[in-house]
């Protein structure tokens, strides 16, 4: 099992708009194994979002992906037609949004709408899908689910409504499920409860899972691995234990910093000055440098590319910063 | 810091009018509908302290804070600033004083700035409706000293608000608040439509005001790391009840009441990474017909017989009848 279920390679998403082209993601490549989580985190405009919609297909013009491929079990899945692409999307890849209450139709009721997802995806007859619709909701942790699946979603509460999206989502057994911000629109007791369930499904299933969140206590929980985004780059990546207790590039550990947490006694803050640069003006160079304490001339030159700095293959800790290239300290010197 | 109390909430109330509309009552024959936002709380707030409200949606916070700045009048119950209650009228004169000395950040920075206005114009209004400068070039110096003091730049007051970013936005926002030289400044959620990164400066600047001028901050906020970092003392609601009452600190590392440990569980932390959690169980009930007894026993691990019929008071900040049933033959 050491083949990965998600590979993707030298990613780049472009818009093109009347300002010209604005690159919102810039060769992103990172692998997802089975029953893996890998966490995406950054700040709003990272490209977070952008990441999983090119996965799935769904850069909307006049977004376009301009480089790179996306590898879903071993096979290309980027330059696939429209009518290929709506295969794999549902019945290999699984999708979770942040509103559950937008991604369900309101006029339908919440079974049928289980059971148009697994006809599609499946050649059960009516009765057997409905049998399927409702172990399904049973398994997300809905209560009664015989009576509940004919009710429509302005019945659930919210995190009801996230638990159907769920089932949805798991309809045909992806390999891989896209979770984009699955619970920041629910209260936080309700949000443990939604991380312990796609958190036990991939678990039991082998299901492999990209989480973008933007919240790093639920990474923290959740993901195996995390991808800290900065600006359309990937600024490191690793193990969420190493990343989060001992975060190499300069913008994660200030990132890390700036969280307040349940444990910590700093009276102050990290504060990293500034804010996050627009699409159209990415500074020369590494992006994060105006902002960075610890710049040097190379980095308003050169822009970084991920160095290994930890570990070996799938647990490899990665950072795009200057500072931790032996190299070219060595050829400098 | 003194002993003595700024703001006195004493048993505030606030009723909402559900019901549906009068035709549809009388041929659905149903009957009118009341949703008790907030019922019956009570706290202090020291002067140049920070107390923090901290709740899941729809538990009463932010009506709280607006009945305490008085943008809602209060169905029951009374809020006193300075010995001054808002709401009688014999003390209509003094309480347009002490309006000067209150001002309110809201939580989203898009939405609570006037976009067609320049930024200076946004920040010079309290100067201007509370006659606190007289003299045009007086307004436009104190204007650029407190864009200064909030990290913008003089200049920027001639820009309109859409020519900054959130974090910026929500500087204007604090800028404006400190305009009329206020003392008292209620905070409903002021960084939760920011970034962590912003928010680390939002709240680093607020705290540095918070020193220099000796400000007293009612602070609302659903996340509890947020309230941690910010918060003298910290109440907790649950369905428009303040169900504990506690010292900043104390409450995360000795939480009493059976909400505030649940809450404190199901809150994922950086500290968390690869730790199990307890379970939470349930949502927040409807709070158009919420339990009866305590509003929190369907959910309550410690419940017992007395939970489901008589609502619990607070005693020693806490409103639980197993914690003071504890307390209680603890003492014994």
């Amino acid at each position: 099992m050491s083949e990965p279920i998600l590979s993707v390679r030298d990613l780049t998403v472009e818009f093109v708009t009347r300002r010209g082209i604005l690159r919102a993601l810039d060769g992103i490549s990172f692998d997802i194994k089975r029953g893996e989580v890998l966490g995406v985190v950054g700040e709003s405009g990272a490209g977070k979002s952008v990441t999983g919609s090119a996965i799935i297909g769904l850069i909307d013009r006049p977004g376009r992906i301009a480089g790179g491929q996306v590898i879903l079990g071993g096979e290309r899945i980027d330059n696939l037609s429209q009518d290929a692409m709506r295969k794999v999307r549902g019945r290999r890849i699984g999708m979770i949004f942040q509103d559950p209450l937008t991604s369900l139709n309101p006029l339908y009721r919440v079974g049928d709408q289980l059971i148009e997802t697994i006809q599609t995806h499946t050649d059960l007859s009516a009765s057997a899908a409905r049998d399927r619709a409702i172990q399904l909701l049973t398994e997300v942790g809905i209560p009664a689910p015989e009576r509940r699946i004919d009710g429509y979603p302005h019945e659930f509460s919210g995190g009801m409504r996230q638990r159907v999206v769920i089932a949805l989502a798991l309809c045909a057994e992806p390999e891989l499920i896209i979770a984009d911000e699955p619970t920041t629109a629910l209260d936080v007791s309700v949000q443990a409860q939604i991380i312990a369930l796609i958190k036990r499904l991939c678990a039991e299933r082998g299901t492999a899972v990209m989480l973008v969140t933007h919240d790093m206590g639920v990474i923290a929980e959740t993901a195996d691995r995390v991808a800290v985004m900065y600006a359309g780059r990937i600024a490191e990546i690793g193990p969420v234990r190493d990343v989060i207790k001992n975060a190499r590039h300069p913008y994660a550990k200030g990132l890390m910093g700036a969280i307040p947490s349940l444990e910590s006694h700093a009276e102050r803050l990290v504060q990293i000055p500034g804010s996050m640069p627009r699409l159209s003006s990415i500074p020369q160079g590494c992006a994060f440098n105006p902002r960075c304490n610890a710049v040097f001339d190379r980095c308003r030159v050169e822009r970084p590319n991920l160095i290994q700095v930890e570990g070996t293959g799938m647990v490899s800790h990665s950072v795009a910063c200057h500072l931790y290239d032996k190299t070219g300290v060595e050829a400098a010197a | 810091m003194s002993d003595k109390s700024f703001v006195e909430v004493r048993d505030l109330k606030r009723v909402f009018d559900v019901s549906k509309p009068w035709l549809n009552r009388i041929i659905e024959r149903s009957p009118r509908q009341f949703l008790k936002a907030v019922d019956g709380v009570s706290f202090d707030i020291r002067k140049g302290e920070t107390f923090a409200l901290v709740g899941e949606s729809g538990s009463g916070k932010s009506t709280v804070a607006r009945m305490v700045v008085g943008l809602l009048a209060p169905s029951g119950g009374e809020v006193k600033i300075d010995g001054i209650s808002m709401s009688s009228a014999a003390a209509a004169d003094e309480r347009q004083a002490l309006r000067r000395r209150i001002q309110m950040i809201f939580q989203d920075p898009y939405a609570s700035l006037n976009p067609r206005w320049r930024v200076d114009r946004i920040i010079s209004e309290p100067i201007r409706a509370f006659k606190v400068i007289e003299g045009e070039a007086d307004i436009v110096a104190r204007v650029g000293e407190l864009l200064t003091l909030v990290g913008l730049h003089p200049d920027d007051g001639v820009k309109f608000p859409h020519e900054f970013s959130g974090g910026q936005r929500q500087r204007i926002a604090i800028a404006r608040a400190l305009a009329s030289n206020a003392e008292f400044i209620v905070c409903d959620e002021p960084t939760s439509a920011l970034d962590v990164s912003v928010q680390a400066q939002i709240l680093n600047l607020m705290r540095d005001l918070q020193q220099k001028f000796g400000l007293t901050y009612l602070f609302i906020s659903h996340n509890l790391a947020v309230v941690r970092h910010m918060a003298t003392r910290i109440g907790v609601m649950y369905l428009g009840r303040l169900v504990e009452v506690s010292e900043g600190k104390e409450l995360f590392s000795a939480p009493r009441h059976p909400y505030t440990r649940m809450l404190l569980d199901a809150v994922p932390d950086l500290a968390m990474v690869g730790r199990a959690r307890v379970g939470v169980q349930g949502e927040i009930p409807n709070p158009i017909s919420p339990p009866s007894g305590c509003t929190f026993h369907p959910r309550c691990p410690l419940v017992f017989d007395r939970c489901r019929v008589e609502a619990p008071v607070a005693v020693n900040g806490v409103a639980c009848h197993a914690v003071t049933n504890a307390t209680a033959s603890a003492a014994a």
